[in-house]
C-alpha cells in the first residue's frame, strides 16, 4: 500500500481529522521522480493528484511548481546520488529545481520521498534558501492533526 | 586537418555489442531532446544523448567506467521527452550494473552488502534497534494526547507492517514520530519488525537484482511469519 492510498483512506472514513488553519505561509509540492513519472511509466498510474489532495485537506495557501507532474524537474537526490560522494554535481544538479521553489515565493516545500527530502534539506543553502522548510508529506499530515 | 578516421579505431565501433540491451537505444534519432531536458547535461561534458550513443556504437567499457551514469539520477525526465521512447534510465541503470561492485562509488554497495549481511545498511544490531524504538516512543508518549503510546514490535497479525529508513534509527530519530502520530490518530493496528526492517534497497541504484529480490523477499517473509497482510513501504 502507497503513503497515499493510506492517507486518504484515514482521512475519507473520517479516521483522522485535519485543522487546516496551522500553516498559512505559502507553501509547494515537488514530485518524486519514482513516485510520478517513473510510476507511470512502469505501472501506469503515476501519483500526482493523490498527494495534491492531501495538501488541499491540510492547508489552503499552496501552488504547484512548475513544470510539474510528467514534467517534474528531478530534485537532484535520486538514483542513489546522496551517497555516491559526487557532492559537487549532486549541488549543480539541483539548481533548476530551486529556480522552481522561488519562483513560486513559497516558504515551505512538501515532498513524500526521503531522497527528496535528504537533498533539499542538504542542498538548499547551497542555493540562497538556508530558511526553506522541508517538510514529509505525511510529517504535514502529522503536524494538523485534530487530537481531541 | 587530421580526418576522423585516421585516429579513431574503428575496430572499437561495434553497434551489434548492445543489441540484445532491451533498451530501443539503436532507434535513436539524435535528436538531442533528452540532453536538453536533463539537469546534469554538461556535467563531465557528456549527456543522455551521447550516452545513448555510445550504447549504440558499442562503447560498453567506456560507459561502464564513466562517471555520469552514477550522476543521472535515473529521474526519467530524458525518457518522457524522448520520440522514439529509448529507455534511457533503464539503460543507465544497467551500465551501472556492469561496473565491478568494487567500483562502485561512494558507500551504495557497502551499505547493500551490510543489508545483505546483517538485515539492516548500518549493520545495526537488533538490541540497538529495539532501543532506539522503544526511546522514541517513550518520547512520543511524554507527549500530549499521546499517553500510553506504544510502538508494537514483531506483532503477530497486525493489519499493517511498516519497513523503516535506516537514517531514522541513526541520525533523524525525530522523523520517526509523524507516522505513528498518525498511526496512533487513526487507531491503526500497525507493526515494525526487529530484524531485516531496512526499507531502502540499494540494489536499486546500484544495478543488482538479485540484492533487490533478497531484500523484498525477506520483508515478504516477516508478512508471512506474523500473519501481516498490508505492507508500507514508505521508502
Amino acid at each position: 500500500m502507497t503513503v497515499f492510498d493510506l492517507l486518504i483512506k484515514y482521512i475519507k472514513e473520517g479516521r483522522i481529522r485535519l485543522d487546516k488553519s496551522r500553516f498559512t505561509e505559502r507553501a509547494t509540492y515537488h514530485d518524486p521522480c519514482n513516485y510520478g513519472r517513473r510510476a507511470q511509466k512502469r505501472f501506469g498510474h503515476g501519483y500526482f493528484e493523490e498527494p495534491r489532495w492531501i495538501l488541499d485537506q491540510c492547508i489552503e495557501n499552496w501552488v504547484d511548481l512548475y513544470p510539474d507532474k510528467l514534467d517534474q524537474i528531478c530534485c537532484g537526490g535520486g538514483g542513489g546520488a546522496l551517497t555516491t560522494g559526487y557532492n559537487d554535481e549532486r549541488i549543480f544538479y539541483a539548481r533548476k529545481k530551486f529556480e522552481q521553489i522561488k519562483a513560486t515565493g513559497a516558504t515551505m516545500i512538501v515532498v513524500p520521498c526521503h531522497s527528496c527530502h535528504g537533498q533539499l534539506n542538504n542542498v538548499k543553502g547551497e542555493h540562497d534558501m538556508e530558511d526553506l522548510e522541508v517538510k514529509y508529506l505525511w510529517e504535514l499530515v502529522a503536524d494538523c492533526l485534530i487530537l481531541h | 586537418m587530421t580526418s576522423p578516421s585516421e585516429i579513431i579505431d574503428m575496430d572499437r565501433l561495434d553497434h551489434t555489442r548492445c543489441r540484445t540491451w532491451p533498451f530501443l537505444q539503436d532507434f535513436c534519432v539524435t535528436c538531442g531532446l533528452c540532453s536538453s531536458s536533463c539537469p546534469a547535461s554538461g556535467v563531465d561534458d557528456s549527456d543522455p544523448r551521447m550516452l545513448v550513443r555510445m550504447a549504440s556504437l558499442g562503447l560498453v567499457e567506456d560507459l561502464v567506467d564513466a562517471r555520469w551514469p552514477w550522476i543521472c539520477t535515473m529521474c526519467g525526465k530524458c525518457e518522457n521527452v524522448c520520440p522514439m521512447q529509448i529507455e534511457i534510465p533503464d539503460l543507465v541503470r544497467s551500465i551501472r550494473s556492469k561496473r565491478d561492485r568494487e567500483k562502485v562509488p561512494g558507500i551504495l554497495h557497502k551499505g547493500l552488502v551490510a543489508a545483505l549481511e546483517t538485515g539492516n545498511n548500518l549493520r545495526l544490531p537488533k538490541e540497538d534497534f529495539m532501543f532506539i524504538i522503544e526511546d522514541v516512543a517513550e518520547e512520543v508518549a511524554e507527549e500530549p494526547d499521546f499517553e500510553g503510546f506504544q510502538a508494537p514490535i514483531d506483532k503477530e497479525g497486525a493489519n499493517i507492517l511498516t519497513t523503516i529508513h535506516n537514517k531514522l534509527v541513526n541520525t533523524h530519530t525525530e522523523d520517526l514520530k509523524h507516522w505513528w502520530k498518525i498511526f496512533h490518530a487513526a487507531g491503526e493496528d500497525w507493526t515494525v519488525i526487529s530484524e531485516n526492517w531496512e526499507g531502502t534497497s540499494w540494489g536499486y541504484f546500484t544495478g543488482d537484482d538479485d540484492a533487490m529480490k533478497v531484500m523484498t523477499g525477506r520483508i515478504v517473509e516477516q508478512m508471512e511469519r506474523l500473519e501481516v497482510k498490508t505492507l508500507l513501504w514508505p521508502e
